[in-house]
């Protein structure tokens, strides 16, 4: 068992400290420095909350929808979309468009979440 | 900087021996050039200048900086709002590297004080109207052009030209990005007919444009300059990862979208117009991507360059909603 807090505490009472307690004391042209420490903060922070299943969620998709090395599937999906083998009227289509939904979603969810509305 | 060859180069360029260097501090920004406010005395007058070089050991990613004169010469030959161009040091043994003196503007560029201030710009309708009429200056300038002749020969479809150094990009960066692929792939199969080409600005938004309290002070960073399609500006400027949060301000985050076509004034094809948005959505991921690649390489740790990478998801999501509806 790990000592508490945990890395999601800290990360967030470490955001909270740089906006309320060092932004208001900083001049202007190092304010936008300590947004950018925030900015980062709440990222690493929503991605330690996220975890890993969806990440291990999307793969599973992935490999059924191309056939490569494990490590491979992101390289084949975008090289066969290039070439044009999931374009609308073809067998996966659909599915590979909602695979890519969710990718971007997911990724967004901790990059911009605002964005997502 | 070597000051006493500089002064002695200026004063030679200028006709004034006694032309003197009163202050030379290098401004703010700018990782591939340089730019130093250089102010000087001339023929007894105080003149405000901006010398701008390259930065020490950059490889060459962009114009010249003769080429880049050049184009600011053709832009201010054609009527748009740039800083006059002064004179051209293309030897490099004054100060190192060759150089460019250029007259000194004020303004704000700052894109989240331009998009947020509406005392900028003479009022916001009248801005980006005038934005439209500036870029119109621009497109204005055909090739051939001996002068700009650095540019080399039009595409012979631009658009096509675009997905192919976008993809071409990726393939450099080597991380696969399926989003864009499938952007670049709907633009590929719904791409417009070729245009005569037209000189295009190729980063004409909200940043790059030098705005005070009357109108539009001055149209920078010309770098990517180079022959295409017109609706290429416009979809960038109006692209809205271009809108610095203000996204009802369709064009630039500044204004409405008519007014700025209005200001235009050249005619538009309207179809065109979400296939380059599109396109610049993706062009404007990729330079994102990149800019996290060159933080994570060790190249250049910056928490602005990692920040920057975090961009690419949000835009892959407006990409995907972007291909869906083109």
């Amino acid at each position: 068992m790990l000592e508490k807090p945990d890395a999601q505490n800290l990360l967030a009472t470490a955001r909270a400290a740089v906006l309320e307690e060092i932004l208001p004391a900083l001049p202007p042209d190092k304010a936008i420095l300590a947004r950018m420490v925030a900015a980062a903060i709440g990222l690493a922070l929503r991605e330690t909350t996220a975890g890993q299943d969806w990440q291990d969620a999307l793969q599973a998709r992935l490999r059924r929808l191309v056939a490569a090395p494990e490590s491979r599937l992101l390289e084949r999906l975008a090289a066969e979309i290039r070439e044009g083998r999931h374009d609308p009227g073809t067998p996966r289509h659909a599915e590979v468009a909602a695979w890519l939904r969710d990718h971007a979603r997911l990724r967004a969810t901790i990059s911009a979440p605002r964005a997502l509305g | 900087m070597d000051e006493a060859a500089l002064r002695g180069w200026l004063a030679q360029a200028s006709g004034d021996a006694g032309l003197r260097i009163t202050a030379l501090t290098r401004l703010s920004g700018g990782a591939i050039q340089q730019n130093w406010a250089l102010d000087v005395e001339l023929g007894g007058a105080a003149q405000r200048w901006v010398l701008r070089t390259d930065a020490p050991a950059v490889l060459a990613v962009s114009h010249t900086r003769p080429q880049e004169f050049s184009l600011l010469s053709a832009a201010r030959e054609a009527g748009v709002t740039v800083p006059a161009p002064l004179f051209l040091c293309a030897d490099s043994s004054v100060i190192g590297r060759p150089f460019f003196v250029m007259a000194r503007v004020e303004g704000v560029a700052a894109p989240h004080r331009v998009v947020k201030d509406a005392t900028l710009g003479g009022g916001r309708a009248a801005c980006v109207a005038a934005l439209g009429r500036e870029l119109a200056r621009i497109h204005a300038i055909r090739p051939p052009r001996a002068d700009l002749g650095f540019l080399g020969d039009p595409p012979a479809d631009a658009a096509l030209a675009a997905i192919a150094a976008l993809r071409r990009r990726l393939d450099a960066a080597g991380t696969p990005r399926p989003v864009l692929e499938w952007g670049l792939r709907a633009l590929e199969r719904k791409a417009p007919p070729p245009l005569p080409p037209v000189l295009c600005h190729n980063d004409f938004r909200t940043g790059n444009i030098m705005l005070d309290a009357q109108g539009v002070a001055a149209v920078l960073d010309w770098e990517f300059a180079g022959w295409g399609d017109p609706h290429a500006d416009l979809g960038w400027f109006c692209a809205k990862c271009w809108r610095f949060g203000q996204v009802a301000q369709e064009a630039g985050g500044i204004g409405p979208r008519d007014a700025f076509l209005a200001g235009y004034g050249l005619p538009v094809d309207a179809g065109r117009l979400p296939w380059w948005e599109l396109l610049a959505t993706i062009r404007w991921a990729v330079i994102a991507a990149d800019q996290a690649a060159r933080h994570l390489s060790g190249q250049e740790r910056s928490l602005e360059l990692a920040l920057t990478g975090h961009m690419v998801p949000e835009l892959e999501w407006d990409v995907l909603a972007m291909a869906e509806a083109l």
